[in-house]
Order: structure tokens, then C-alpha cells, then sequence
């Protein structure tokens, strides 16, 4: 058997590991354009702010390829893909026959429109690389500018005004992180940001750099100029998907996949961010391009192209911040789309937290916390299992909640619960 | 925000209670409910009474399974450990009862003196008939003598010099002899309390059944003793009770006065704070500051012997103490003792409030002392209510919240202000129980707790009670809850059955009575015992039974042990720490029927206990041959 | 081999194993010394209530796979296979929180640990007492565990001792969850269940 996997994110490390487990003698093969050895690119805003070093990245070692048996292509990317000739093409030219091929490419950075996109220190925050790059070019910089308010944007904010940096945060929403958090939480993590420093402007779109060389100052559509030594583009993520020929594989906004993450050609299968597969919360379609859904992905594909047949009920999006003083824990539909949807809140000025729950026909299915988050887990598994409440929603928000409040029936209490609401 | 509403309405039947919960959660405010929550679970050791810290053999547990430990080191099993443990929170219930009557009695000594220049014997007929009851003569003698000679008998009380209690005599003959029988004929007050902790220490008393009855006798010295003196020496220095109006719940406040309240039991202090309020001085003072008046209001116990006696406003029971702070209306609260949360010198941080402790015995962190002696109890008084006065001024900004609208009551009612009210018999009352207007009567007394619906339990328990012609007799925070419930008002007899409402309308009086403070319990207990001389007959036989439906302290263990021990069945809300030992369980329940004629019972929910008390008075009814109905 | 095996039928909610748990992961391994120590020691089993307040000893499962090591993100968290337990590295975790989204059990907390860096929070969970065990000791919680809520046995014992326990009920036509064997707490449980009953009434 000819296993190719493409990405060496941690959808592929994890498909890797899977399928080398359950197959020892296949032939395993990796094309990644990555040249570091497998690393935590959710870390890689740590490295900006000073609190690790690029030494702390790597969640493989150097050896890992070797060890499991695997013949790796770095630094290649995939440039073509015949489904039904079943063989891929580098940027190298080298032309790689599989069996079962796995596409876990992942994403890359939205791009704008904008005059000056070619000026010096105008970043991305992707990879391992831009955040080397950034460093790099850190010295002297004052001012920086943020574009989005998602999560990259907000990590890279958030990492630049630890290191001193003065930055403005450019956001269409009201609140960073809207497509996490809902207002209420939104506000707080603004207050918190703000109250360290960070200038926020919402709604203005740049349409033009200007520098010497090097950004200087970025122009608004409102006319108005915002002075820069360095931009960061944090506009969101595309799944990495151009290699592929639509018309041989389903691409929706990224590769459509069945329960088995198998694509709609047999035998080729897609994980991670590069995978549309199904939202448990939100019951369509969806990419959740995040690190743990990549994790739960690569081992499934993995196994189901190593023969283990394996479903995958879905992916529930998820998030856990920590900023400054706060904690904000998230998961599943945070802003229901109609009022069909039950919302309980509760926010606790004594403790500083806030919690609030989504319910949909008695089920759980969308969540803010902030801060006292620890048993933000039993609640997204209540969500991730479409479990009804065993309990009124009520008691959720109550701080004493915890897994045990799910056990009425334990010790003898038999009486039946009313469900969840 | 969805949900806050109604956990707040899980957590108090009160409308003020509900608001000003909402209020404290927003000013970041830490109330008992939250800290209720923060403690759970709470030890199921401690739970079942099945935890010994008594020696330092210890601490030891037992297994309630079986299979760990059955014994402590000492080698009691679950039946002493619960008893032992039961009994020193009957000792520590009855300890403070009686140590409150003791300060009674001190002050009365000293007013014989003339050394309590404020305070004086205000009802000297009540002083002589009690003389009389302990034998005193009081011909061609001063009120001041006798005073002076009531007060060392009943300090002989305290002590170890009798073999019985003198005041025990109200009791029927046939109770009596029944005490004598068992052995629990209270000898001395403080010797009662002192031999339970001698019988509790390792290696003394370690027959549980034996420790029981002692708790009996222990409790009886409070019931018969400590609590009794306290009523009745209250009402020589303060005045005996008559039908007063007044107002209750936090509605009381007033935004343009300067509120003062009361806090705690016993009325020596709050009596002369009242006094400095009407001061002519005190009040032009509070004019000069911008305020209209002073206004004093109470808060548990110490408010219910004000309002009894003075009609003093009632903020509220127990579980508002914290909650009234909260009003930011309140310039000053003043404490005695008993029941004072320590958590309330913190709550009070949160605004201008002035917290003052005043008891040499009680202090509380993040409350000034100011101690009040009989000797110069006025001008500390004057004092402390002029320095309330200054602190008007400094209430702060947005402050003051009073939302609701306070609620009538007619308080007043006691042994004489209740046979006043019937003509000056008991007989009225006696005909309208044997011709089935009325059932019987319930004491429904005792505390808060928030393990259980602010309220709820004695309100719901109180409304069942009057709707099936049962008369309620209150004291301490029940009495609060239902006159918040506006139980306690003339016109609240249309919530009651027929009987009942005619009985009430004919004597002008509400069908829940409020009978006063939780020393006040003896009241009923004295109006049982008369109504049981009447008949020539034992309390235990009366169509009667009481109610902590929301009890919490060690003094209530008391109460409802003495009423127990008395003959008067009483039903507990809250479970009390002794189901690790079944057979304690039993004999509470069941066993004590025998020995004492009556028995506690246990029923969280007060509908049932309502249901439990009817057909406990219609099986009295029945074997009194009265009518009955079977329930 | 031997683990801690949670009965939580049988938990008072005393938290005895609680201050046990912490002093076991002190310097001075005593709960009055360990109340001294800087960064104060903090339990790692946590005797959470439930509807009636019944306590409820929530321990980490050591799960396989565990979704705390699959979500962690620096790798700090990793599984001794020897010993079936799952542990976390204080070096390497970042005190990302992102095994507090991963764990169904909420037995994971945040803060500073003997065993980490001074001045730095880490995620800090059981570790089924790895360093008494080595002693020769057994987990801290079971030990002081009188009412055998938490013990430590052989899951095949134990299994046994369950299957036996359902034949004995059903031979003896016993009602599910009656605690025949413990009057006591049955009688506890009555009352905080009528409690509670009457407090979630509507008014």
C-alpha cells in the first residue's frame, strides 16, 4: 500500500502516526512545504511576544520522518493533483504515486487589496517564518498596525503590546474576535485590551500603504492616516486548495469529505483546515480551521486509510483565550441566528465571570465562558455529544457546576429530572 | 439578563429580598447564599453527627457504610458520637438563652441598686406576681427591694443551690410528675449546661440514651429557666406586650431619615438606643443635617422585643440583615449578640454603614466596640446615635435603593395580652377549640437558612395551618417572615378557614399571632401549660404541636427540645446532624412518644409538615373526645 | 495493577481527600506544613456537589486516548504507559488552557506548582501519586478515603465485587440506588432530595 500524505501540520502528523501504527510495512510518504520539523503553529504567536523561544515549536523531533518510516519531501508543494491517474505533482517536478493520498495542505492568509502591499514589514502571521521575519524587523518599531480582529489578529496585537509596541487594531466588528465570542464577551476582551493600551478603530478598510521601503503609514477609506513602522494582515484564512482539480474532487470552500473524511473520490481523503466536513452545532457544513479538530481529523483519516473503518461525527468549533487578566473559554453557536434559540445568561460582577449558554430543542449547543473556565470541557462535550441536559440550564451557570450536577441519578436519587431548558 | 430572576425567586419568597439580592450582586456583594453554595458539598460526616471532635484522640469518624471505621478511638460508636454530639448543641442552645436572661437579671439587680439609671422597672405588677411565684413577700416593700430580691432568687436559679427550678411550677402537675419520673426536672440552669459538657467529655456519659435525656433536662433549663427569665425580666424592665401596630420588610428604610437599626437579641441595649432616638437634641440634630427624622428599625430578635413592646418597624429576619446593608439607606446598625453574621462588618465596606458591636461577649471583625454597661448605657446610647446622625451626610452618590413598600402587622400578642384580648380568661378560647372553630394552635418559630427558600417554609407551613382553623402562634424569624407575608394583619383572616376567620373577627386579632423574640417561645409554652391547667390536664394531651420549618441554630435545638420534652410534638424543617445513628433517630421520632408524650419529627417540605400537624392535633382532638376530622 | 477506583455512591463530601491530595504534593508532605509553603500546594482531586449536594469525588481518569494530551498543544502532556497515568510536563506546558476545552471531566486547574518554574502557572492534575507509589505508599485520596469512595484496587476485584453486588439486589428484589447497607446516608439522602424538591417548586 502507497500512503501519501500532504501537510505535515498536525492533521498530517497525526494521519501520519495513525496510519504507521495500524500499517507497519506500507509505504508512507510526506510532501509538506514546511521545512521545520513538525511544530505547534498556534505557538508561534509566543515566540512574538518573547515568552518562548522557537526552540519550544516543535511537537515532533528532528528524527520523526525517519523514525516512523516515512520518506519526506519538505519544502515542495503540491502543484497538481490527478485523482484519476493517482499521482501528484511538486513544484519540484516530481511526480508521486499513491494508493491513499491525504490532503491536509491546510490554509493560507486571506489577502487584501491595498496600494504598498509590496513595502518591507507587512506581514502575515501564518507560519513559523513570518514570526521569524517579524522579530527580525521589530527593532525600532514603535507603532504597528493590526488588520482583522480575528484571531490572528488579536494574537498578533496581543503579542506586539507585550513587547512594547504600540499598536491599533483595525476591526469591522465592534469587538475583537467576533466570530469566537459574543458581545458581551467581545466588550470585556476590548476593555481588557484597551485598558493596556491598545487603540482600536472600527470599521475603516485601508486602501493604501505608504513607505520608504518600508511601511511608514497606512491611508483609510475615510481619508484618514495611521502612522506604522509595521502592518500585520490577520484577515482570516482560505483552505489551501488550488492544487486541486474541481473538476475531479469536490471543493466546496474546502474539500468536501464524508464521515470517513474520505473525499469524493475514493481513496483520497482530507483532514484539517483544509476540510469541509460537518459543524455538530451548527448541523451544516463547515470548516473549523482549528488545532484540535486537525488533531481529531488527521487520526481519523488515518485510520480509515489504513483500513480501519472509523467515522467522524463532526467537529464543534472552539477556542480558549487568555488575555491579560482574562480567560474566555467558547465553543459552538456563541451568536444563535434567530430567536428560535433558548439563551441563558449570567454574569457575576463578585467573581468577574460571565457564562453564557446556547440551547437548541433543550440541547446545548453554544457556549461563552470567562473566566472560572475549568469545567468549560464538560460543557463543550455536552455539546459535541448533542446530549440533552440532564439538568435545567439553570444550574450550569451556577459556579459550583461541575460533572457531577450531569449524575442525578448516582447515590440513590432516583426521581426523573426535568430535561435541560 | 434571562435567569437571574428567577434564581433569585429560588432563593427567597420575599419581593424585597429578591431585589436587593440583585442589588448586592451588582455592588459585588457576598451574601450567605453564596457562600452557602461555595461550601458545597457540605461534610455528609458533620451531616449525620457521625464527626466527633471532642478529644484529641480524634478527630474521628465513623463509616457509615460499615466498612471503615465503626468506632472512634475512644470506642464510642454512631449512637454516642450523635448523641454527644446533639447534646452540646442542646448545651450551646440553652448556654445562650440563658446567659441573655442572665444580663436581664444583672440589669434588674442593678436597677434595684440605682445603679442603671436608664433603665427602671417599668411593670411593677408583672415584678410582683413573679415575687409571688418565687416566694418573696412584697408587703410594705419598695419595688426596688423587690426587684433586688427577685433578682438574687432568680440568680439562685442559675446556680446549684435548688433541686429544681422555681418557675417550673407553671407547669401542669402531671408534666411535672412525668420529669420527675424520667429524671429531667432541671435543677440548676448553668448546672444543666455545665453537667452536659461533663457528660459529653471522653469517658464520661456514654449511654446514648442516657445522654438524651439529659439533653431533655438541659433543654428544659432553658425552656422552663434561662429562656423564661429572659422573657419575664424583659418585661418587668421593659414592659409587658400589648396589641401594637407597625410596619415590616425593608420598606421601613426611609430615604430622607436617618435609619438606624438593631441587631440581635437582647433588649438592654436596643431599648436605650430607642430612647436616645426620641431625644429632643438627637432629633433638632438630624433636622440641622438635612434629614426629617430618626428612624429606628430592627432587624431578628432584639427588633421583635422592640417592636413587641414599642412598635418599632421590623426590617427583617435573619437572612435580610445583609440585605438590608445593601439598601445603602442605613447609617448605622447596632449589634448585641446571637445571629449576627460576621460577614456583615464586610457587607457594611460596601457603603457608609456604620457597624458597632457593643457586647463585651460579642465582637465581630470590621465592627467598632462600643461596650454598653447598665451603668452608663444612656450616654452611649446618645452617643452612638448622634455619631448616626453625623453619618447621614455621607451616604453615598447613587446609593440608596428602597424598593418596595412596607407591610402592616399587629404585633403585641403574649400570655396577658392574649387573655386580655379574650375577655380575661382563657375560657373563649377554650370553647371556640372544643366546638372545632379552632383545631388547635401551632407554634411555628425559629430561623432562616439558606439550605431552604427564604421564608418559604414558614409561610407555606403558616397559610396551610390557618386555612384548616389551626390558630398560629410566631416568635423570632418566623414571625418576621409571615407579618412580611402579611399574615399578621386583622384583615389577613380572610386567608383563613372558617372558624378561624370568625374566632379572629369576633377578638379583632390576625390568625398568626406574633408572639415575639425566640426567647419568647416560653410564652407559648406558659399559655399551653395555662390553657392544659384548665382543662386539668398535660400539654402532651392539647390539639397543639410546633414548626421550625427553617431552622439553623444550636438554639433552636433547644427550643424544640424543651417543647418536645414539654409534650408539644414539633416538626423540624432542616434535618438536624443525628440520622448516623438510627437508633437515635428512633427515639426522637418515635421512642420519645412514651417517655414524653410527644416527638420530633422531620419534613422538609412544608406542605407535608402542614399535613403532618393536622393530623397530629385531630388525633389529640379525637382522644380529648372533641370532634375530629380524620386528615 | 492496582488504581484508584472511584465509588462515588459512597462520598460524604468530607474533602478529606482533598487536603490529602494537596499535602501529598507539598514539600513537607503534611497538611499543617503544607499550609505554609509558598506556592501554597493545591489538591488535584476536587469533591465537586451534585443537584442535592451529595459530594461527588471527581479525579482525573487517566484516559486512553486522553482528549487532554490530544489538545494539548506544546506536547507538555503525555502518558507514562507504565504506570497508566497521564501526566503533564511543567516545563514545556504553557498554561494555555486549551486542555481545560479538551477535558469532559473538569478535574484540570491553573496555577503555580512546586513542580514548575517559580512565578509560572501550569495546568496541574492528578498524578496518581507517582512519588509516594515509588515509596511504596498508595494514592494520598484513597488512603485517607474512610467511607471507600476512593480506593485503590484491582479493577478486575473490583468488577467482580460490582457483578456480585447486582446479583445480590436482584436475588433480593432490592429497589436500584437503596442503600440497605448504609441506613444512614439513605436517610440523608431522603431528606436533601425532599429538600431540594420543595426548593425548586414553582412559587
Amino acid at each position: 500500500m502507497r500512503y501519501v500524505v500532504i501537510g505535515n501540520g498536525i492533521a498530517g502528523v497525526h494521519a501520519l502516526e495513525t496510519i504507521r501504527k495500524l500499517d507497519p510495512n506500507g509505504s508512507i510518504t510526506l510532501v509538506a512545504g514546511e521545512t521545520f520539523p513538525p511544530y505547534c503553529r498556534p505557538m508561534i504567536s509566543l515566540v512574538l511576544d518573547g515568552s518562548l523561544t522557537e526552540e519550544d515549536l516543535p511537537v515532533r523531533g528532528p528524527d520523526f520522518y525517519e523514525a516512523l518510516g516515512v520518506e519526506a519531501f519538505v519544502g515542495e508543494h503540491v502543484v497538481d493533483l490527478d485523482a484519476e491517474r493517482r499521482v501528484l505533482t511538486t513544484d519540484r517536478n516530481r511526480n508521486i504515486l499513491f494508493d491513499r493520498l491525504l490532503i491536509a495542505s491546510g490554509a493560507n492568509p486571506r489577502r487584501i487589496k491595498a496600494q504598498g502591499l509590496e513595502l518591507g514589514r507587512i506581514f502575515f502571521m501564518r507560519n513559523q517564518m513570518h514570526v521569524r521575519d517579524m522579530i527580525a524587523s521589530l527593532d525600532g518599531v514603535e507603532e504597528a498596525l493590526v488588520l482583522g480582529g480575528g484571531l490572528v489578529g488579536f494574537k498578533a496585537a496581543y503579542s506586539l503590546m507585550k513587547r512594547g509596541v504600540r499598536v491599533t487594531m483595525l476591526i469591522r466588528s465592534g469587538y475583537p474576535l467576533s466570530m469566537q465570542v459574543d458581545a458581551h464577551a467581545g466588550s470585556m476582551i476590548l476593555d481588557e485590551l484597551v485598558k493596556n493600551g491598545l487603540t482600536v478603530r472600527v470599521g475603516a478598510e485601508v486602501i493604501a500603504f505608504e513607505g520608504n521601503g518600508f511601511v511608514r503609514a497606512a491611508h483609510l477609506e475615510d481619508g484618514s492616516t495611521i502612522s506604522c513602522g509595521m502592518v500585520v494582515i490577520g484577515k482570516g484564512v482560505r483552505p489551501a486548495t488550488s492544487f486541486l482539480r474541481t473538476q475531479q474532487i469536490a471543493v466546496d470552500l474546502g474539500v468536501l469529505v464524508d464521515e470517513r473524511l474520505q473525499t469524493s473520490v475514493p481513496g483520497i481523503f482530507a483532514a484539517g483546515d483544509v476540510a469541509e466536513h460537518y459543524d455538530v452545532a451548527r448541523k451544516s457544513r463547515w470548516v473549523n480551521a482549528i488545532w484540535p479538530v486537525a488533531v481529531e481529523q488527521g487520526r481519523v483519516a488515518g485510520m480509515n486509510m489504513a483500513g480501519r473503518d472509523v467515522s467522524y461525527k463532526g467537529s464543534l468549533s472552539r477556542n480558549v483565550i487568555r488575555i491579560f487578566d482574562l480567560d474566555v473559554l467558547t465553543g459552538g453557536l456563541v451568536n444563535p441566528p434567530d430567536d428560535s434559540y433558548l439563551v441563558l445568561t449570567r454574569m457575576d460582577p463578585r467573581r468577574r465571570t460571565y457564562r453564557k449558554l446556547v440551547f437548541r430543542d433543550g440541547r446545548l449547543v453554544g457556549l461563552v465562558m470567562v473566566n472560572e473556565i475549568e469545567q468549560g470541557g464538560v460543557l463543550l462535550s455536552l455539546i459535541h455529544g448533542g446530549h440533552t441536559l440532564p439538568i435545567e440550564g439553570e444550574a450550569v451557570l451556577e459556579p459550583s457546576f461541575n460533572v457531577a450536577r450531569l449524575f442525578p441519578h448516582q447515590r440513590g436519587f432516583l426521581q426523573a429530572r426535568r430535561t435541560g431548558k | 439578563m434571562s435567569g437571574n430572576e428567577s434564581r433569585f425567586e429560588r432563593q427567597t419568597i420575599t419581593k424585597d429580598g429578591q431585589l436587593l439580592l440583585r442589588k448586592a450582586e451588582t455592588d459585588q456583594v457576598e451574601t450567605a447564599w453564596d457562600r452557602h453554595q461555595a461550601q458545597a458539598p457540605q461534610c455528609g460526616y458533620c451531616e449525620m453527627g457521625l464527626s466527633c471532635r471532642i478529644c484529641s484522640m480524634g478527630p474521628c469518624r465513623i463509616d457509615p457504610f460499615g466498612e471503615g471505621p465503626r468506632k472512634g478511638v475512644c470506642g464510642a460508636d454512631a449512637d454516642i458520637i450523635v448523641a454527644r454530639n446533639l447534646g452540646r448543641m442542646i448545651a450551646a442552645g440553652a448556654a445562650s438563652h440563658s446567659d441573655h436572661g442572665r444580663d436581664l437579671v444583672e440589669v434588674l439587680a442593678k436597677v434595684a441598686e440605682g445603679r442603671a439609671p436608664g433603665y427602671a422597672v417599668r411593670d411593677a405588677e408583672k415584678l410582683k406576681r413573679l415575687a409571688a411565684e418565687y416566694g418573696i413577700s412584697t408587703e410594705g416593700k419598695t419595688e426596688n427591694r423587690i426587684a433586688g430580691e427577685l433578682a438574687h432568687a432568680m440568680q439562685e436559679d442559675y446556680g446549684t443551690r435548688k433541686e429544681r427550678l422555681q418557675l417550673l411550677n407553671r407547669a401542669p402537675q402531671k408534666r411535672r410528675e412525668i420529669w420527675d419520673r424520667l429524671g429531667i426536672t432541671p435543677r440548676g440552669i448553668d448546672r444543666e449546661t455545665s453537667e452536659m459538657m461533663h457528660r459529653t467529655h471522653m469517658g464520661v456519659d456514654n449511654d446514648w440514651q442516657s445522654l438524651l435525656l439529659h439533653g431533655m433536662r438541659n433543654a428544659l433549663s432553658d425552656g422552663w429557666g434561662g429562656s423564661l427569665i429572659a422573657s419575664e425580666v424583659s418585661d418587668i424592665l421593659f414592659g409587658t406586650p400589648k396589641p401594637v401596630a407597625s410596619r415590616v420588610n425593608l420598606g421601613v428604610l426611609k430615604e430622607d431619615h436617618v435609619n438606624i437599626l438593631v441587631h440581635g437579641h437582647n433588649p438592654i441595649v436596643s431599648e436605650a438606643i430607642l430612647e436616645a432616638c426620641q431625644s429632643p437634641g438627637l432629633l433638632s440634630l438630624a433636622h440641622e443635617k438635612g434629614a426629617k427624622g430618626i428612624n429606628l428599625a430592627g432587624l431578628c430578635c432584639t427588633g421583635n422585643e422592640l417592636l413587641m413592646r414599642k412598635g418599632i418597624p421590623m426590617a427583617g429576619n435573619h437572612l435580610m440583615t445583609e440585605l438590608a446593608l445593601v439598601t445603602g439607606a442605613v447609617e448605622m446598625v447596632i449589634v448585641d449578640y446571637q445571629c449576627i453574621m460576621p460577614a456583615l462588618g464586610e457587607v457594611a465596606k460596601c457603603y457608609h454603614t456604620r457597624m458597632i458591636s457593643t457586647s463585651d461577649k460579642a465582637r465581630f471583625p470590621g465592627m467598632e466596640h462600643r461596650e454598653f454597661h447598665p451603668e452608663s448605657a444612656s450616654e452611649t446610647a446618645r452617643g452612638l446615635v448622634e455619631e448616626a446622625v453625623e453619618n447621614y451626610g455621607r451616604r453615598y452618590g447613587n446609593g440608596v435603593y428602597l424598593p418596595v413598600k412596607p407591610v402592616e402587622l399587629l404585633a403585641g400578642f403574649c400570655v396577658e395580652s392574649v387573655l386580655e384580648a379574650l375577655g380575661g380568661s382563657p375560657g373563649p378560647l377554650i370553647d371556640a377549640i372544643k366546638a372545632g372553630k379552632i383545631r388547635g394552635a401551632a407554634g411555628v418559630v425559629g430561623c432562616n437558612n439558606p439550605k431552604i427558600r427564604h421564608d418559604h417554609g414558614h409561610v407555606t407551613l403558616t397559610r396551610r395551618l390557618i386555612e384548616n382553623d389551626i390558630l398560629v402562634l410566631g416568635t423570632g424569624c418566623a414571625a418576621v417572615a409571615n407579618a412580611k407575608a402579611g399574615l399578621e394583619m386583622v384583615e389577613a383572616s380572610r386567608l383563613a378557614g372558617p372558624g378561624l376567620r370568625e374566632v379572629c373577627g369576633a377578638l379583632g386579632i390576625p390568625p398568626v399571632l406574633h408572639f415575639g423574640s425566640c426567647v419568647d417561645n416560653v410564652r407559648i409554652l406558659v399559655l399551653a401549660a395555662g390553657l392544659a391547667n384548665a382543662l386539668g390536664t398535660d400539654i402532651s394531651d392539647l390539639p397543639v404541636a410546633g414548626a421550625a420549618p427553617e431552622w439553623y441554630s444550636e438554639k433552636a435545638v433547644a427550643i424544640g427540645t424543651y417543647f418536645v420534652a414539654s409534650g408539644v410534638t414539633t416538626v423540624l424543617g432542616p434535618t438536624p446532624p443525628v440520622t448516623g445513628s438510627l437508633n437515635v433517630v428512633k427515639l426522637l421520632t418515635e421512642g420519645l412518644r412514651d417517655a414524653v408524650g410527644a416527638t420530633f419529627a422531620v419534613e422538609p417540605d412544608p406542605e407535608k409538615a402542614a399535613v403532618f400537624i393536622r393530623r397530629h392535633i385531630e388525633g389529640r382532638r379525637e382522644a380529648l373526645g372533641l370532634p375530629f376530622v380524620k386528615v | 495493577m492496582k488504581k484508584v477506583i472511584v465509588h462515588p455512591e459512597r462520598c460524604v463530601g468530607c474533602m478529606q481527600c482533598m487536603a490529602a491530595c494537596a499535602a501529598a504534593h507539598s514539600r513537607s508532605k503534611s497538611v499543617h506544613g503544607a499550609v505554609l509553603e509558598f506556592p501554597i500546594p493545591k489538591p488535584r482531586i476536587h469533591v465537586g456537589s451534585g443537584i442535592y449536594g451529595e459530594g461527588f469525588p471527581n479525579r482525573c481518569r487517566h484516559c486512553d486516548p486522553a482528549p487532554c494530551m490530544l489538545a494539548c498543544l506544546p506536547g507538555a502532556i503525555y502518558r507514562d504507559d507504565s504506570m497508566e497515568t497521564v501526566l503533564i510536563d511543567p516545563f514545556r506546558c504553557i498554561n494555555c488552557a486549551s486542555c481545560a476545552m479538551a477535558c469532559p471531566f473538569g478535574v484540570i486547574r491553573y496555577h503555580e506548582d512546586r513542580a514548575a518554574p517559580p512565578g509560572k502557572c501550569i495546568a496541574v492534575k492528578c498524578d496518581n501519586c507517582l512519588e509516594r507509589q515509588l515509596q511504596g505508599l498508595i494514592p494520598a485520596c484513597a488512603e485517607v478515603c474512610k467511607s471507600g469512595a476512593l480506593r485503590f484496587e484491582e479493577p478486575a476485584a473490583d468488577l467482580k465485587d460490582k457483578t456480585d453486588e447486582i446479583a445480590r439486589r436482584i436475588s433480593l428484589g432490592a429497589v436500584e440506588g437503596d442503600f440497605a447497607h448504609a441506613p444512614a446516608l439513605a436517610l440523608l439522602n431522603a431528606f436533601k432530595r425532599a429538600q431540594r424538591e420543595v426548593n425548586e417548586r414553582r412559587p
